[in-house]
């Protein structure tokens, strides 16, 4: 595909260097030389300096033949004029990053009935076919931790039939024993494991270390009992402290306090404090410092239920993660925007709940798509994908078992789908027209997995 | 300060001052009245002194500034007064110029304090004046004054704002003030023919209809009989006046909204509107029980009771159908409570207004949760926005300036050699636009016997409240006269 990015801020960066690595051209409008020059020593990548909202720029980026047009420059503003240009050239999808949360009211899809719609504009008229709002992505995505069992991200496939969720390794029990000894209450494939930071092939004699992670693949309704087997479930968290009351911080504390949570945000800029606390409603509002050990013990944030540092700042995350994690808050939540903090923040055992840079960038994935692909999501980082297939019957993969499908060595087929039951390879099943293969592969592999299903 | 520029818009209020004359002019001339004369001579002195003033000092530019707007505001409702006092010292009405003064004032700032010993056998034209000087000073003698003249430029912005301040909540209804006045004003207006056509229908007499109504939709108080609305003793016509005091006391910017801008949600969902019906709701079925509990009256007429003195002293009109002054010592001070709070703001009521004590009272609960917790942010909402800073430290040093005001005028009162009951509700029921007080100055009573002195703080108590303190006791101040 034919992909040009405009704006080469971290989100930016990190779809550019995820397309390249699946084989897309891609082209990167940004203003600042300097960036573009880091762009150029890192990405193969055709890089254009100038202001991607203009005609003229891109149009010397060949907007006309464009599949996709990323608009993600730090400018909600610019973003739409981009997508609006981009489509009246003739390009194809727009995608715009749309952060600003006064602007969403206009940018839902219309309501069924135009009589209970009070919005003016329809994105259609934009130009825009996909928002992507990486704070609100990641705000969703802690929402959705907190109210769990499980303090680490879940995939939903195939209408939230089948689950990929990553387990930590805590208890004494799986401890050292390799991944062949262990047996499963209900059917289920391990896709990946994670051992300091590296993805290792879960063969049958890998041994199994504390402070692993294991993505599992198996139906929604065993995932739960499956998941006692490696760490000790959580109730879901009933008291909450959010540490940062930036844009990730404030749309979480108004999600959790819509669902019945008791929510305290602590926020260090006094404006902020205020802002925050004239929008959300039965939210406590603290000013202060989050590293201050006095000011968190008498703010009553040891007897809370967990902790979600959510500054732009990811060191500063990490050591308030850790400082909460040490007064005795049972979760400890991080927001962190380098890849490269993952492993340092969960070898001192906070989660890593979002990174919104990755959020993005996964939903970008998921226009990307080949062959029968409907759905996808990124998993440890950018190492590996999760994707849904449908079998089309012209696919080259019908008729023939799993395991002589001829798939490549490094994918792993989690599950199918066949009339809303879910099979759990290995099976001799036959994949026939129709069924929701979801496979996990590392991303240089994807290419070779689509084939198999064009 | 450009003396000149305030004298010479003040002669063009002091003339129409004395074309309003012509009402009770012609209603005394029609009518065979022995005021006649009184009204010619004092429309008369109006006209000429005040065409004079207009003429004499040309202005040559447009507009006024802040200082000369408050200036001009406040000696507008003190040469008005003084104009206005005319026809009843040349009628003979009132024995000396500072009662006919007092009347005067109390007519413009909708106090309804009178000091005729009795009303009935007045003329007809004089107390047709005094109910028509309420009706102007209703909506404001300036809202009329910069709807009627579209001369003031950008100067009518600030006279609107100190005559009624914080009466929108620092938000114009329209693009230009004088929109804004023509539409309050149309409301107001509305309001008022309205109440005199199903007064006429409930069987008025046309002279009592009117006088009812004037002195009804401008929250004042004075009607041409001794013993008030009591004296009609009909159930219809207490329902008519009760409604109408109600929405009179409310915002007329809701009004707006709803008439104008078809949104009844404005006012439905407006919590200073909500409460403000809580209110009247609640200290009803109160002194209903006090009525029937203490006072041993039969349900029908307690509440008959209740409703319209609750309507009445809340929304500070001061129309009363019974003698509250005979009531249980409860009943009084809770009277006494509602003359503090008044009605809303930006209506035609007076007193601190119901939104003011919403203000207050959140922000003492505010102050109360961050005495425990310092760090805590917690916004004072009204209604869901945040109500800046600024506009609350507003009200609380209002609150402050209302009471030191209250209890400053309450010893000085109590020095006269008045006792305590009737000296504090004196000043409350001045200070609050009521009218009638408690004690000696009560429903049945007069103020004619209060000492000349007392006369003169009850005067400015008047003006104090009908200008909310701060542009009148503005003037007070020596920084206010600087030069710059």
């Amino acid at each position: 595909m034919y992909i040009i990015i405009a704006g080469g801020g971290a989100i930016g960066f990190h779809i550019a260097s995820l397309l390249v690595e699946e084989g897309h051209q891609v082209v990167v409008i940004e203003s600042s030389e300097t960036v573009l020059k880091m762009f150029r020593r890192q990405l193969d990548v055709k890089t254009i300096q100038g202001n991607a909202a203009t005609p003229k720029i891109l149009r010397e980026a060949e907007a006309d033949r464009a599949d996709l047009v990323l608009a993600v420059t730090n400018s909600d503003e610019t973003n739409m004029v981009t997508c609006f240009m981009a489509k009246e050239l003739g390009a194809g999808t727009t995608a715009a990053r749309i952060r600003n949360p006064d602007y969403s009211g206009y940018f839902v899809t219309p309501a069924k009935s135009s009589t209970t719609t009070h919005r003016v504009i329809r994105p259609k008229s934009f130009g825009i076919d996909v928002f992507i709002n990486p704070e609100a992505e990641a705000a969703d995505e802690i929402t959705s931790i907190l109210s769990g069992f499980y303090s680490t991200p879940v995939e939903n496939f195939a209408d939230g039939l089948v689950q990929i969720r990553e387990f930590r390794v805590e208890g004494e029990a799986l401890v050292d024993k390799t991944l062949g000894e262990i047996t499963f209450p209900k059917p289920c494939v391990i896709a990946a494991i994670v051992h300091e930071g590296g993805v290792i092939a879960p063969d049958s004699d890998e041994v199994i270390t504390e402070g692993d992670s294991i993505y599992l693949i198996a139906s929604k309704e065993f995932m739960d009992e499956l998941g006692k087997l490696f760490s000790q479930p959580k109730r879901p968290a009933k008291k909450v402290v959010i540490f940062g009351g930036g844009r990730i911080g404030f749309l979480t504390a108004e999600s959790l306090q819509r669902r019945g949570v008791k929510v305290k945000v602590i926020e260090n800029v006094l404006e902020l404090c205020q802002e925050i606390a004239a929008k959300l409603e039965n939210v406590e509002v603290l000013q202060g410092d989050g590293t201050d050990r006095s000011f968190l013990i008498e703010q009553g944030v040891p007897s809370a239920d967990a902790f979600v540092a959510t500054t732009d700042r990811d060191e500063l995350n990490i050591l308030c993660g850790l400082l909460a994690k040490n007064l005795g808050v049972p979760r400890s939540l991080v927001v962190i925007n380098k890849p490269g903090y993952i492993p340092l923040a969960e070898a001192i055992g906070v989660d890593v709940a979002a990174l919104p840079a990755i959020l993005a960038a996964d939903k970008i994935t998921r226009f990307v798509l080949h062959g029968g692909a409907i759905s996808s999501a990124l998993l440890e980082g950018q190492q590996l994908q999760a994707i849904e297939f449908v079998t089309s019957p012209t696919a080259g993969i019908v008729n023939k078992k799993i395991s002589e499908a001829g798939l490549p060595k490094e994918a792993i087929a989690g599950a199918i789908v066949r009339n809303s039951s879910v099979i759990i390879p290995p099976d001799d099943s036959v994949v026939k027209a129709g069924d929701h293969i979801i496979i996990v592969s590392p991303l240089p592999v994807v290419p070779a997995v689509e084939k198999l299903f064009k | 300060m450009r003396i000149k520029v305030v004298l010479h818009y003040l002669g063009l209020l002091i003339a129409s001052i004395g074309l309003t004359m012509l009402l009770p002019l012609l209603w005394s001339f029609f009518n065979n009245g022995t005021d006649t004369s009184a009204f010619v001579i004092s429309m008369a002195i109006s006209l000429g002194s005040g065409l004079l003033l207009w003429r004499l000092l040309p202005v040559k530019e447009r507009g006024m500034n802040r200082r000369e707007a408050i200036v001009l505001v406040v000696s507008s409702y003190v040469a008005a007064s003084l104009f206005g006092a005319l026809p009843y010292t040349i009628s003979g009405a009132v024995p000396g110029f500072l009662d006919a003064y007092f009347e005067a004032m109390s007519g413009y700032t909708t106090t309804g304090a009178t000091v005729f010993t009795s009303i009935e056998t007045q003329a007809e034209g004089i107390l047709l004046w005094r109910s028509l000087t309420q009706w102007l000073g209703g909506m404001g003698i300036i809202m009329l004054f910069v709807a009627l003249f579209p001369i003031l430029g950008i100067g009518a912005a600030h006279l609107a704002e100190a005559e009624m301040p914080g009466g929108q909540q620092g938000e114009k209804l329209t693009a230009r003030i004088r929109d804004t006045a023509k539409a309050l004003l149309l409301i107001y207006f509305g309001m008022t023919i309205t109440e005199f056509i199903l007064l006429c229908i409930a069987g008025l007499p046309i002279f009592d209809a009117m006088t009812v109504t004037l002195s009804t939709t401008s929250i004042g108080g004075f009607t041409a009989t001794n013993l008030s609305i009591g004296a009609y003793n009909s159930l219809f016509v207490e329902v008519i006046v009760i409604f109408f005091m109600i929405a009179a006391g409310v915002n007329f910017g809701l009004y707006y909204f709803l008439i104008f801008k078809r949104q009844p949600m404005r006012l439905l969902k407006n919590s200073e509107f909500k409460l403000y019906i809580t209110l009247i709701i609640v200290v009803i079925l109160i002194l209903n029980l006090d009525l029937i509990i203490n006072m041993k009256l039969p349900f029908g007429e307690a509440l008959r009771y209740s409703s319209f003195q609750t309507a009445s002293i809340l929304t500070t009109t001061g129309f009363t159908t019974a003698d509250f002054n005979a009531w249980t010592d409860f009943a009084k001070s809770l009277l006494l409570i509602l003359m503090i709070i008044g009605a809303s703001a930006g209506s035609t009521g007076g007193a601190l207004k119901v939104i003011r004590l919403l203000v207050l009272a959140k922000y003492t609960y505010r102050r109360i949760l961050l005495a425990f917790n310092p760090r805590a942010v917690i916004p004072l909402k009204i209604g869901g926005s945040v109500m800046p800073e600024g506009i609350t430290s507003r009200i609380i040093g209002l609150a402050i300036l209302y009471f030191v005001t209250l209890v400053g005028c309450f010893l000085i009162m109590s020095g006269l050699g008045l006792d305590n009951i009737t000296a504090l509700s004196s000043v409350v029921a001045s200070l609050g636009n009521v009218g009638p007080g408690l004690g000696m100055v009560g429903p049945a009573e007069n103020y004619a016997f209060i000492p000349p002195l007392g006369k003169g703080v009850l005067i400015f108590c008047m003006l104090a409240g009908r200008l909310e303190l701060f542009t009148l006791l503005m003037l007070f101040t020596p920084a206010f006269w600087r030069w710059r």
